[in-house]
């Protein structure tokens, strides 16, 4: 059990006085989407992320496609939004224990609120980082760069305040005496928050598919191998490199590679459906990089592309005339050269199906998305259905979208099933109308 | 004030915490690998793979720790050199 599990374990109950209309659970673009429609038409609304920033994994991403609009510029008002909402009690750094269905539109919800060890007057000024001698994988760049144990997760992580990661502290104090308003505080305690809601929303959205399990492509082993998550954030203008380079040995790379469909549409990991926004977001990478590097040859190996949206079809053909080539095989496995350099071998389908095999510096996996949905272990009295695959259940996919199985209980976004940014917005604004339909057929 | 600066050590004392061999080591590592960067760009900027030579450690554990160097402001990006590698340098000061 690590230090932290042990100190959580101590968490002090606390019965909360105010009860809510709605618990949001999620605080990525669709749980703070819908929690600002919600707010807007004056409900209460209580949002809980147990990340320590709102933001979800939009605010990672470089660029949106197709329009190429800034990722962060559009979600980081929404971030400040729900924060500053007079309707809106934000819990970052906190998890939903337990949602007990009581009656009809009356929940009880018990929720941890982890301590920072950090408290509210932290100014955000970063005096703790510098000083922490301990440097571990920084999550929010998916390990590309460290970050130390005392850390605010990203420069504009709303709250922007410090903690500390227990799990690799040292326990030497700098930290506490550097900060020059006193806010670290070791002694601070965790607490279990239980509150009264009339409605919930779920909005944990999906985790990357676990690529390490595809052995052949060889994620984890060859340091040149990495995901398209890793490679948006090398896009992005908060990028953890000064510059898109190789991980193994900081060289500009001139010869990439996108793998798609990696994870997605594949028996053999047990994920046979299409992550949907795979083929788009290569589209896009591979353009941005064709304009960061203009020299370097940006090669797709993919099985069919899906450009179904609204000016799909048109980037796709965008990236095309600027240069990506696109190769028709599947990929079936990846080999390191002495220098670091990836083999890859493939069936050539354009070519009468033969295996060919090329030769490139950077490898970039486009992993397809998984759900999300843990949560539904947390509800008791009443299941919380999923599909087979783990995505959450909708009551009525054609007529009742983002109704589940348990009345008054809703859900937007990817954990309902994989779909791009546009797609969740409209989802989360659907669910947060209907959710003030319920609140007003209850009534108070 | 004072008070609050021992929280570290009052939780020491009231938990039994010690640190973990895994994180002092952790802690040891990315000194030596940071100490060993700096002593190598004292004499100039240099790329990942003359840095490999200069130390003797590996290039990507040395990029990592570069890049980490980069964020907290201790090394910034020189010019690129032809084989496409950046050259780094110690920020002054």
């Amino acid at each position: 059990m690590g230090v932290m599990d042990q100190i959580l374990e101590k968490a002090v109950e606390e019965e909360e006085a105010v009860s809510y209309d709605v618990l949001v659970v999620g605080g990525g673009i669709a749980g703070e989407s819908a929690s600002l429609d919600l707010a807007d038409m004056g409900f209460k609304v209580l949002l809980v992320e147990k990340e320590p920033s709102v933001g979800g994994k939009m605010y990672l991403l470089s660029k949106v496609f197709p329009t190429l609009d800034c990722a962060s510029c559009i979600s980081t008002p929404r971030m400040a939004a729900v924060s500053h909402h007079p309707n809106i009690i934000l819990h970052t750094y906190s998890e939903v224990l337990e949602i007990r269905k009581l009656s009809e539109s009356d929940f009880q919800a018990r929720i941890l609120v982890k301590p920072r060890f950090v408290e509210d007057d932290c100014t955000g000024c970063g005096q703790c980082e510098k000083v922490c001698p301990v440097v571990v994988p920084k999550e929010y760049d998916f390990g590309l760069r460290g970050r130390k144990a005392a850390y605010i997760p990203f420069d504009t992580a709303v709250p922007k305040k410090a903690l500390i990661d227990l799990d690799h502290c040292i326990f030497c104090g700098q930290c506490e005496r550097t900060c020059p308003v006193g806010a670290v505080n070791f002694l601070q305690v965790p607490k279990v928050v239980k509150v009264r809601v009339r409605a919930v929303l779920i909005a944990t959205g999906y985790e990357l598919f676990s690529i390490e399990r595809k052995t052949e492509y060889g994620y984890g082993k060859f340091k040149n191998v990495i995901t398209a998550m890793q490679m948006d954030r090398l896009l992005a203008p908060t990028r953890p490199f000064n510059a898109v380079l190789r991980p193994s040995d900081g060289k500009e790379p001139s010869s990439i590679a996108f793998v798609l469909c990696s994870g997605s549409r594949d028996r053999t990991l047990n994920n046979p459906i299409c992550s949907q926004v795979c083929c788009m977001y290569s589209v896009k990478q591979a353009q941005l990089l064709m304009g960061a590097l203009p020299l370097a040859d940006v090669t797709i190996y993919y099985m069919d592309i899906r450009a179904f949206g609204k000016g799909f079809e048109e980037f796709y053909q965008q990236a095309k005339a600027m240069g990506a080539m696109f190769v028709k095989g599947r990929v079936a496995k990846i080999e390191e050269t002495e220098n670091d350099d990836l083999v890859l071998w493939y069936e050539d389908i354009e070519n009468g199906g033969r295996i060919s095999k090329a030769v490139h510096d950077l490898v970039v996996l486009s992993v397809g998305l998984k759900p999300n949905s843990e949560i539904v272990e947390v509800f008791k009295g009443e299941v919380l259905e999923r599909d087979e695959l783990g995505w959450i259940r909708s009551r009525d996919e054609n007529v009742n979208p983002v109704e589940t199985s348990i009345k008054g209980v809703f859900a937007a976004g990817c954990v309902l099933g994989p779909k791009d940014i546009p797609d969740t917005v409209l989802e989360a604004g659907a669910a947060a109308a209907q959710v003030a339909a319920y609140l007003n057929e209850v009534g108070v | 004030m004072s008070e609050r600066r021992s929280t570290v050590v009052q939780l020491r004392n009231r938990s039994g915490l010690k640190p973990s061999k895994e994180n002092v080591e952790l802690m040891r590592r990315s000194k030596e690998v940071q100490t060993a960067i700096t002593k190598a760009l004292k004499d100039g900027p240099k790329t990942v793979p003359e840095i490999a030579k200069a130390t003797g450690l590996s290039k990507d554990e040395i990029f990592w720790h570069l890049m980490t160097m980069h964020k907290y402001g201790v090394v910034e990006p020189d010019e690129k050199d032809e084989a496409g590698y950046f050259r780094y340098r110690l920020v002054e000061g």
